[in-house]
């Protein structure tokens, strides 16, 4: 049901008062808690909110069943104890800091958060939205979040799972929708805001900064695109199996539509093992972890548009050995398509991956060059020191992550989200000494 | 031209002579279809290269639906020609709808495709025999000889249109003063006229209607048609909205508006049956030397009826082309009353909304 004016007004008051007893009856220590107790109820294979999530996201998020069990197992594997206290202790030099004055230097120091922080959710990924409530959470401040349309359930299921283990820290937090078009209501919501964390395209994010008031603190998380490069080292015939189903778990984790779902994976040349092997050994594990985790229902506009881009490289494929391609017969789900230009070209996604071969990291970043404020994660294999030099490179470059493939869709709690603190740029401080 | 090349032809020919309300039996079409692909099988390796890639050959291939399609991104890769592609007697090219290069149709021979338009274009734009001044808003063949529609253009004003006919475009510009003084003077004698030009040429010439504050009332029998997509070439207007600015700035009912599907890589054109019923409609008609299918992109098989899906089309008069041609329009099929198979254009299957927080190959511009 979209929301009003009214309910919006109310949605905030509520949530106000509730920050008024949290932030008296509880500890940062005990919110983490609760939010790790939370986490492991989602965990557990019986879990109710496990079901029901898995019952009544599908239809929004346009993932398989099995998707969203990955979902969960991704989401919710990252929040405990310790990644808890560790984002807190790594932003904030000191957990406690939320609730006492600490010494930070010569004086000492207290946290202040921001009142009212309201999250705008985009995108059928779940995880961000849910780590962008446990901050809020964290905070023991107000948080209106309003929903995806393309995921409005996940996260009002999360705040109702926080609620059976702390009913009083859930009511710090309201799920609520409204049409992006309706633009009283998001004036609404943020009349009173001095935090705001927005998720969506850059035209969205500019909207909405400019709908913010000035005091307010602003989070706006882009769009963007990931890809992998192999270095030669890692192409043995011993290393490839596990290589290659790392890879194809990156490349179709989420339908390969999230920002950290590589488009390419570069293959250095020269290794025990060709880029053509790697493709071959790719698309197998794709084939492996559609059998276990189907594609989604992908509607007309999207199949269409994934039978276009393959058809054209299924045609060139055929009779021009520059090109090679895989695919899952008779549907969509997959595809593996060899490149030998080593010229970047952005996949039309829901598991179409691109394998280039490359002459090396320096070449690599010739072809990203222009692509290269866009991009979220780079995917690496092995983590060796001549990639740790690449890392280097990238991060002049303004990429913001260099991981192992295998963990491009696993950033830990305390990532730096787009080369930014998540909770540092949220509060204010209060000196004291 | 041998002999086998010569007399496959004559039958395609023959099929097209014979009008668009003959009503071609299944069985001969396909006969005719699956000859074709064999024929285009044997003379284009590249097109073969993918037909062994799908393990259709003409030996396993029964019906012509199953006859692969080629997707029209390899006309950009590949000169897809059954005959030495230096002897083409013309050539065209796509316009800019992506940002990549160029399609590319090359004619062996002129006559087959001039075949394909004439009868069709007459029998669904003038059914009334009528002959009118075409007033024409596209380049002519002269300025533009690798546009298709152009050549199209010029095909049936040299055999349909009055004396007076003329282009309206001149070094890439609308001539609006010279438009706007031609139509005034039809409408002060009376004088029915026939206006053809793309959509976003029509929306050029209502807004300058507008700007000027003219309007005008052309005499009865006066047509239009309307042909492709706006291409960013001017601001997009819903289609009833344009066809409601025809009335409103023409005086031209949208009775009298057939719009025109056609692509550069094929050589027969679609219209819908709007003239010929008298009453407004947009499914379009298929003609006897041509099919349509609408393929569900999920399945690569043809979606059920009025399902939305991709369009296919088989086109006889393709024959030293690719006579099956995998478009990357979205549309629906339905079978008439009639019990022909007649389909709607659903626009481009471009732009699809993002579900996740990746940019793709649609959002992001990496040239």
């Amino acid at each position: 049901m979209s929301a009003t004016v009214e309910t919006i007004r109310e949605a905030v008051s509520r949530t106000r008062e509730a920050r008024e007893r949290v932030q008296q009856h509880r500890t940062t220590d005990a919110v983490i808690a609760v939010l790790t107790q939370t986490a492991k109820n989602w965990l557990d294979p019986n879990s109710r909110w496990r079901k029901q999530a898995v019952e009544y996201t599908p239809r929004h998020t346009g993932f398989s069943e099995a998707m969203v069990q990955e979902a969960i197992d991704l989401t919710f594997g990252a929040i405990n104890y310790e990644s808890l206290g560790e984002l807190l202790d790594r932003e904030l030099g000191n957990r406690r800091v939320l609730d006492e004055f600490c010494m930070r230097g010569r004086v000492q120091s207290r946290a202040i958060p921001p009142r009212l922080l309201v999250h705008f959710l985009a995108g059928n990924v779940p995880m961000p939205g849910i780590v962008s409530i446990c901050c809020g959470l964290l905070l023991r401040t107000a948080n209106l979040v309003k929903v995806s349309p393309r995921d409005p359930v996940f996260p009002s299921l999360f705040i109702e799972s926080v609620r059976e283990v702390d009913a009083e820290l859930a009511d710090c937090a309201a799920s609520t929708d409204w049409s992006r078009g309706e633009l009283a209501l998001t004036q609404t919501a943020l009349e009173d805001a001095d935090g705001v964390i927005a998720y969506g395209d850059d035209h969205t994010i500019s909207a909405l900064r400019q709908l913010a008031g000035q005091q307010a603190r602003f989070l706006g998380y882009g769009h963007k695109l990931s890809f992998g490069v192999v270095a030669r080292e890692a192409m043995t015939e011993e290393n490839l199996p596990q290589l290659a189903q790392a890879a194809a778990f990156d490349a179709s984790v989420y339908d390969q539509l999230g920002c950290l779902s590589p488009h390419v994976y570069y293959v250095e040349e020269r290794g025990q093992l060709g880029p053509r092997k790697f493709a071959a050994a790719l698309a197998d594990a794709m084939a492996a972890y559609q059998a276990r985790v189907p594609h989604g229902q992908l509607s007309v506009e999207e199949a269409a548009q994934v039978a276009k881009f393959r058809s054209g490289y299924e045609f060139r494929a055929a009779s021009d050995k520059r090109f090679v391609v895989w695919n899952s017969l008779e549907s969509n789900d997959w595809t593996v398509i060899y490149d030998d230009s080593p010229s970047f070209i952005p996949s039309c996604l829901n598991r179409t991956i691109f394998v280039k071969p490359t002459d090396g990291y320096k070449r690599v970043l010739d072809a990203i060059q222009k692509i290269a404020s866009n991009v979220s994660t780079v995917g690496v294999a092995p983590m060796h020191e001549r990639a740790a030099g690449f890392a280097g490179d990238l991060a002049r470059m303004g990429v913001h992550r260099v991981c192992p493939i295998g963990q491009m869709q696993r950033p830990p709690l305390s990532w730096h989200h787009d080369g930014r603190a998540n909770l540092a740029d949220l509060v204010s401080w209060t000196d004291l000494g | 031209m041998d002999k086998s090349a010569s007399e496959l032809q004559q039958r395609v020919l023959a099929m097209i002579s014979r009008g668009v309300a003959d009503r071609t039996t299944e069985v001969d079409f396909n006969q005719l279809a699956r000859d074709v692909f064999a024929f285009q099988y044997e003379r284009c390796a590249v097109y073969r290269a993918y037909c062994e890639r799908r393990k259709q050959t003409p030996q396993s291939v029964m019906h012509w639906k199953e006859i692969p399609a080629t997707p029209t991104s390899a006309f950009k890769d590949f000169a897809l020609t059954c005959f030495p592609v230096a002897e083409a007697v013309a050539e065209f090219h796509t316009s800019g709808t992506t940002r990549d290069m160029a399609g590319k149709h090359f004619l062996a021979t002129r006559e087959l495709y001039h075949a394909a338009i004439g009868p069709n274009f007459a029998a669904h734009l003038l059914p009334d025999y009528a002959r009118l001044p075409m007033m024409v808003l596209v380049p002519s063949p002269e300025e533009a000889p690798h546009s298709s529609l152009s050549h199209m253009m010029g095909v049936v004003m040299e055999e349909f249109g009055a004396d007076d006919s003329a282009y309206y475009v001149d070094g890439g510009q609308l001539l609006l003063e010279k438009l706007v003084r031609d139509l005034c003077e039809a409408q002060w004698a009376h004088q029915p006229v026939f206006l053809l030009g793309t959509a976003f040429a029509f929306v050029h010439l209502f807004d300058h209607l507008q700007q000027q504050n003219l309007k005008f009332e052309m005499a009865e029998g006066s047509r239009a048609m309307e042909t492709g997509g706006f291409k960013g070439r001017s601001r997009e207007v819903p289609k009833a909205d344009l066809y409601a600015l025809f009335e409103r700035g023409l005086g031209i009912p949208t009775t009298c508006i057939v719009s025109e599907y056609g692509m550069t890589e094929l050589s027969t054109q679609f219209y819908d049956g709007t003239l010929r019923a008298g009453k407004r409609t947009d499914w379009k008609v298929v003609p006897p030397w041509a099919r349509v299918l609408v393929i569900d992109p999920n399945t690569g098989r043809e979606a059920a009826e009025n399902e939305r899906g991709l369009i296919r089309i088989f086109d006889l008069a393709n024959l030293w082309s690719m006579m099956s041609v995998q478009t990357e329009d979205l549309g629906i099929a339905r079978v008439s009353d009639l019990g022909v198979t007649e389909f709607e254009v659903l626009g481009r299957a471009a732009g699809a909304e993002v579900r996740g927080c990746s940019l793709n190959a649609e959002n992001i511009v990496v040239e």
